[in-house]
């Protein structure tokens, strides 16, 4: 069914204030990115949007070819909830397509007022910084855009190009390093992990009168079982949910306490940390030699 | 000056045109597409590809599902579009084929309707709010250069008639490297100019769309999970050993960790 959401009034720079926390040095020394903004930050910048072009057809597809028709413009949650023109996607993916088009394309060099053409300048980057941070990537946008223009492609390259001049957020850097340190994004720590799953055979124990097993680092098993560590942490019955179903269909399985993250903020931050923690999914699954890896999230 | 209008502009013009979309596209193909991000529902098949893209380009789902009324007017005006530049065939082939005549009629009314929708997408970036903020003096510019281009059009047929063969003989004289000069309406030179402003403007600016839905990867690719999928500019994963556990060290983190506990 379709619920009609009234589009609201557009009210220039309405959350405009809304920004995140700076990425603290500590994480960003873990994830391999420059602890703080670079000094040269700019050319840093156009650098790497330069190799994302030459990289990703969806960017420069995406850039060239909107013709700014609207249709995405209320669609965006972000939109609908704060009104700021800005975080219509086709106003969102601006931001970035008028530092391309000053820059990188032949229509912006020779006619920039037209094209709308603008510099990298502490402006432009301060409403990246606004802006590519109130998108949550979630491609809603992509579905009604007749060209399938995706919002979430420019997100993410804008997003990288910001976190190869040393600039991200608190949120997402803090949980990016947890995952190196700790397998998850919650921060629990392989000992935590084990005697949580003890807590749940025993609680299981007594709520179902069955001994329901939750194998931690178990070798051999069929399944490694990569729930959102949120599961363990918070919403306990799902995770007793996959522990029941598991027994009830004979399956052996196990989670392991070097990758228990289904989740993976990599996609919030660059490529390269994004690979990483996915590969983790893989040296977790030959260490302990199992068959499948059932992964949700 | 005539012979700079005729001869000399539309050759460059035509030039530019053709030049310019082949670069773009050859840049839009050469740039690797790294991940899977077709959008749903997505087909599984080639041929379920060739599919949707045949309906994204004949009916435009996406915009029907987004915005009945702006799906209405642009859908219209590219259908009137095109039966316009079909009509206009007549001026570039000899002999004329059977259905090029066929089409005429339908052509000839096409034209007179074109600037309904037109009207209606200008008027439409000027009166919604969220539209008047997201345009750009290129959208306007493209929609003025139609504008000028149908409706000089529609009065070269109706008010001020050319003569015909003149035209016929330029155009057929250009594309075989014969150019004439013809004793043409000064409205004629008018609707050349737009056409050719038109043709300029086309590979630099958002009317590339027309191809880029083709190439989109959101639409043109498959939803084949059985098939892995090949990053062309993969590489290995480099961890960094100052901060990172590998699966060694996480190892001995790990037994270090139990012999505090006991």
């Amino acid at each position: 069914m379709r619920v009609p959401v009234p589009i609201p009034e557009i009210k220039i720079g309405a959350s405009k204030h809304q920004r995140c926390y700076p990425a603290k040095e500590k994480d960003m020394a873990k994830i391999d990115l420059p602890k703080e903004r670079v000094e040269r930050w700019k050319e840093v910048m156009l650098k790497k949007m330069a190799e994302i072009l030459e990289k990703y057809r969806s960017v420069r597809l995406f850039l060239d070819i909107c013709v700014k028709c609207g249709a995405c413009a209320d669609k965006c949650q972000f939109f609908l909830g704060t009104g700021d023109p800005k975080n219509m996607p086709v106003a969102r993916a601006d931001l970035l397509r008028k530092v391309y088009k000053r820059y990188f394309t032949l229509g912006g060099k020779v006619w920039g007022r037209a094209n709308e053409a603008e510099e990298l300048s502490e402006g432009v980057l301060q409403e990246w910084i606004t802006y590519f941070y109130q998108c949550s990537e979630c491609r809603r946008c992509s579905i009604f855009c007749p060209y399938g223009i995706d919002t979430a492609e420019i997100t993410i390259a804008a997003r990288e190009i910001m976190a190869a001049a040393g600039i991200a957020t608190k949120y997402v850097t803090e949980v990016v390093a947890k995952v190196y340190d700790t397998g998850n994004n919650m921060g629990i720590r392989p000992l935590a992990w084990k005697d949580m799953c003890a807590f749940f055979e025993e609680d299981l124990k007594d709520t179902e009168g069955e001994d329901i097993k939750f194998p931690v680092d178990a070798v051999g098993a069929e399944v490694l079982l990569l729930p959102p560590s949120a599961d363990v942490f918070v919403n306990n019955n799902t995770m007793a949910g996959y522990a029941k179903m598991f027994h009830a269909a004979g399956i052996s399985w196990t989670t392991s306490t070097y990758c228990n993250e289904g989740g993976n903020f990599g996609l919030f931050l660059n490529f390269a940390n994004m690979k990483k923690i996915n590969n983790r999914i893989l040296e977790a699954a030959r260490q302990l030699k199992v068959k499948k890896i059932y992964w949700g999230e | 000056m005539g012979a700079l209008t005729f001869i000399f502009l539309p050759y460059l013009c035509t030039a530019v045109f053709l030049l310019g979309i082949g670069m773009k596209v050859f840049f839009w193909i050469r740039t690797p597409v790294p991940l899977r991000i077709v959008t749903t529902p997505a087909p599984r098949t080639r041929m379920g590809v060739t599919w949707r893209l045949i309906g994204d380009l004949l009916w435009f789902p996406n915009l029907f599902n987004a915005d009945k009324l702006l799906w209405l007017a642009g859908w219209c005006f590219h259908i009137l579009l095109w039966l316009v530049l079909l009509r206009h065939l007549r001026y570039f082939l000899y002999p004329v084929p059977t259905w090029v005549k066929g089409i005429l009629t339908l052509g000839l009314y096409a034209g007179y309707l074109i600037p309904i929708p037109l009207a209606f997408l200008l008027t439409r970036r000027l009166v919604i709010e969220r539209a008047l903020y997201i345009s750009i003096l290129g959208d306007y510019f493209a929609l003025f250069l139609l504008l000028s281009t149908t409706l000089s059009g529609i009065l070269l047929q109706v008010f001020f008639r050319t003569y015909l063969i003149d035209i016929k003989a330029l155009i057929l004289g250009l594309i075989h490297f014969k150019p004439l000069l013809p004793q043409a309406h000064w409205l004629f030179s008018i609707h050349l100019l737009f056409v050719m402003a038109l043709l300029i403007y086309f590979p630099f600016s958002k009317l590339m769309h027309a191809g880029g839905l083709l190439l989109s990867p959101t639409q043109n690719q498959r939803a084949n999970f059985e098939q892995r999928f090949i990053n062309p500019w993969d590489f290995p994963v480099a961890y960094n050993d100052q901060n990172i556990f590998s699966p060694e060290k996480y190892r001995q983190a790990l037994m270090e960790q139990k012999g505090e506990k006991e």
